[in-house]
């Protein structure tokens, strides 16, 4: 190879060597999802009826629909076992591949690393074209791997294939996406938000069509992945679609890729203030200033999510309308604001994760010595860390609350209860999981990684416990399990409280250690 | 200005710091007066920067007696700090901030005002652009962020690792004027560096560190005898160190 893309196939494995454990965890815990879901239904249901009368209640319930995709053939087994996967954990597919591409293109160029790599006998659009490689690399070895796992988990192999080409094209679009948001973001971290915003709209698009026009639908590539029918009558052509997007995704980067150059995006970066705000004076501050602008976006996205899911869930009320039944629909429409505000705990823990992260990187990059060298104390260092950590999720699990409020009062819903409460209760599990990272970078800085592993870890506990109906403490190990499911569940102090001693016992050996520890 | 007791900046005796079974440091001995620019000269990895964040209180000596500015480095931390300036070799910023603003931060987290300071003064005369955020800088822009953020508050002590890597020659030369006004106040400076030639300009003493141990320790350049480079390099090619007739220049 020669020219712009030359030195490609030495950075690819270059690529591939530095991802090896992160994406192979990565690429196993998806799979593991898959396995375990394909795996447990069939118990789950005594006969076809059951299961049938399963997948026509997804149908029914709009808040199901929205975050899941609708089961398009009730009849097929697959379709249900797969129904979480097929959209709602197709977004973590996404979110791998954006990483993947950012990591090895303006995470590169920022660090430096670029400048030397592009200072040899390498091509300029060689780093991009490298990342993509992998990418398409991974997706191919992520369809192969859950084609095969759920066949010999005993789902029909046509449609096992069908689905695993499916996460592959998500895969491929994303990896698109994040080729272009690299190009146009003038740092990398504002090319993440690109990136994650992008994918929130296809998320949301879908979401919208799924319970709307369906023609919406086929706008977002997420939508796609029900409208292959997998499972169902597998219709392939629509598996063409996700290579065409990707590659017209491609082409576009590669176009902008010439016209900017090493370091900067197609968005100027502006020039700041010549004099520091007296507000930034200190750690507290400081974390406050570089995560302002993600809690911002954070904060309109999980508003916005818990709006959709607050305006949609009450609409099962509209299909029976007698007194008793509006009962039975207020408690069916607190079972899903509880699935809606499971999930979106988990997602918010991310939140909580990349702010411990980032203190992480601090001190790799030897920012965390420029902070301790002036008088400040190690306390307030790791104060400032733990403020925004905890605030920031307890601030968006409340935002959530009083999103999916409003959605309910706007669409005149029924009351299923006190929504805010309900999402403030998944606060202490959220807070267990950043005292437990806070740990890991407490031990040291460079096993602060290990904290993105601990919500998907203990979503598959719980999976894995709940499907194979295993003893009652393996679910338990999850914080996530302890949490009541209000307004289905009653407030239980015993269990928030036990989360928050867990949790503050946490802190305080971290604590215990980093006061301790060398830095750096 | 308050005067360090007994008139030394820095004290340190015996340092052990050990990194798993690598001792990086292995039983230092340095003294730095008040009032005096100490060159710290060794090598890359004699262990010089390791020296400076234990005297930071960043990394916890494993044996020997630290004193600075009268206090213990690594209980005292940031009650020292708000006496000291530090500019690293390798200067990384928050990539969001801008070069006034990181300056502004850096110097109120030292508890000083940055109003009151000749942070404006150090700008201009470093030819700084204070509005460019701080992913855009060079390396020797960033180098400067830190040293007119070390200077602007006139501390009693400043630690400097190698802080003129990066820089022009005219801003080396900006460099040492600054480094001569604060000697000139009675300021006390440890300055880590490869360059002989500017550690022979500025420096009372020296202190050449190699595997760990003081080779030299605390030699007073008085601009006679053999030049510093001659002294750096017996330092190193003999086996046992330097002889007892550069010792004893």
């Amino acid at each position: 190879m020669s020219g712009t893309l030359a030195g490609t196939v030495l950075l690819t494995r270059m690529a591939l060597r530095r991802d090896a454990v992160a994406a192979s965890v990565s690429i196993g815990v998806l799979v593991l999802l898959c396995v375990t879901s394909a795996v447990a239904t069939p118990g789950l249901y005594d006969d076809e009826g059951a299961r049938v009368r399963a997948a026509e209640a997804i149908n029914a319930s709009p808040a199901i629909v929205a975050l899941y995709g609708p089961v398009l053939d009730v009849t097929s087994e697959g379709e249900l076992a797969m129904s979480k996967m097929t959209v709602l954990y197709a977004v973590f597919v996404a979110v791998l591949f954006v990483v993947l591409v950012r990591r090895h293109t303006r995470v590169e160029e920022e660090s430096g690393r670029a400048e030397l790599v592009g200072s040899s006998a390498v091509g300029r659009s060689a780093p991009l074209a490298a990342a993509l490689v992998e990418a398409v690399l991974l997706a191919t070895l992520l369809a192969l791997l859950v084609a095969v796992g759920n066949t010999l988990s005993g789902l029909d192999a046509r449609g096992s294939a069908a689905f695993g080409a499916l996460w592959a094209g998500t895969a491929l679009v994303a990896a698109g996406i994040a080729a272009v948001a690299v190009q146009v973001a003038a740092s990398a971290r504002s090319c993440a938000a690109y990136a994650a915003a992008a994918v929130g709209a296809a998320f949301v698009v879908r979401a919208a069509g799924d319970t709307g026009p369906t023609w919406l639908s086929w706008t977002s590539p997420l939508g796609w992945n029900t409208q292959v029918r997998a499972y169902g009558d597998p219709r392939w052509w629509v598996l063409g679609l996700y290579p065409v997007l990707a590659v017209l995704l491609v082409a576009v980067a590669a176009v902008l890729r010439h016209r900017r150059d090493l370091g900067a995006g197609l968005v100027a970066a502006r020039p700041g203030p010549v004099r520091g705000s007296h507000l930034l004076s200190g750690p507290l501050s400081l974390a406050l200033d570089l995560h302002r602008t993600a809690l911002l976006l954070w904060t309109l996205a999980v508003g916005a999510l818990g709006i959709l899911f607050g305006m949609i869930a009450p609409g099962v009320g509209d299909l029976l309308d007698t007194g008793a039944a509006a009962e039975v629909l207020d408690r069916l429409g607190g079972l899903l604001v509880a699935a809606v505000l499971s999930v979106m705990a988990v997602v918010i823990s991310y939140f909580a994760v990349s702010v411990v992260a980032h203190a992480g990187t601090d001190e790799s990059a030897g920012r965390a010595e420029l902070v301790l060298a002036s008088a400040t104390s190690r306390a307030r260092v790791l104060a400032g860390t733990l403020v925004v950590a905890l605030g920031g999720s307890a601030w968006l699990l409340l935002v959530t609350g009083a999103g999916l409020e409003t959605g309910y009062l706007l669409t005149d819903g029924p009351a299923v209860g006190d929504l805010v409460t309900a999402a403030l209760a998944w606060v202490p599990a959220v807070w267990v999981v950043a005292a437990l990272t806070v740990l890991c970078f407490a031990l040291h800085e460079r096993w602060t990684a290990v904290g993105w592993a601990w919500p998907a870890v203990f979503l598959v506990v719980t999976l894995v416990a709940e499907l194979f109906e295993m003893p009652g403490w393996v679910a338990d190990l999850s914080p996530y399990s302890h949490v009541p499911q209000v307004p289905a569940e009653r407030w239980d102090w015993g269990a928030e409280g036990g989360l928050l001693v867990v949790a503050a016992a946490l802190l305080g050996v971290a604590w215990f250690r980093f006061r301790r520890r060398d830095i750096g | 200005m308050q005067q360090p007791t007994g008139g030394s900046a820095i004290e340190v005796d015996g340092l052990v710091k050990r990194f798993g079974r690598f001792a990086a440091l292995d039983g230092l001995d340095l003294s730095v007066a008040a009032g005096e620019v100490h060159g710290f000269l060794g090598p890359n990895g004699a262990g010089k920067s390791t020296t400076i964040r234990v005297l930071l209180g960043l990394l916890r000596a494993d044996a020997g007696r630290v004193r600075l500015l009268g206090g213990d480095p690594w209980r005292d931390a940031p009650a020292l700090h708000r006496r000291l300036a530090y500019v690293p070799g390798d200067v990384s910023l928050w990539p969001n901030l801008s070069g006034g603003e990181t300056i502004d931060l850096l110097i109120r987290m030292r508890h000083g005002d940055p109003r009151s300071s000749r942070r404006d003064e150090l700008v201009e005369r470093f030819a700084l652009d204070p509005t460019k955020k701080a992913r855009a800088y060079s390396k020797g822009n960033r180098q400067k962020v830190a040293l007119v953020a070390a200077l602007a508050t006139d501390p009693e002590l400043l630690l400097l690792d190698e802080p003129t890597s990066g820089l022009d020659p005219l801003m080396e030369q900006v460099f040492n004027d600054c480094v001569g006004e604060h000697k000139a106040r009675g300021a006390s400076v440890l300055l880590s560096s490869h360059i002989l030639s500017e550690v022979e300009r500025l420096a009372d003493r020296v202190t050449i560190i190699r595997a760990g141990r003081a080779a030299v320790a605390g030699l007073a350049l008085t601009g006679t005898g053999p030049g510093l480079e001659q002294v750096f390099l017996d330092a190193y090619r003999q086996p046992g160190g330097p002889g007892p007739g550069v010792a004893a220049r």
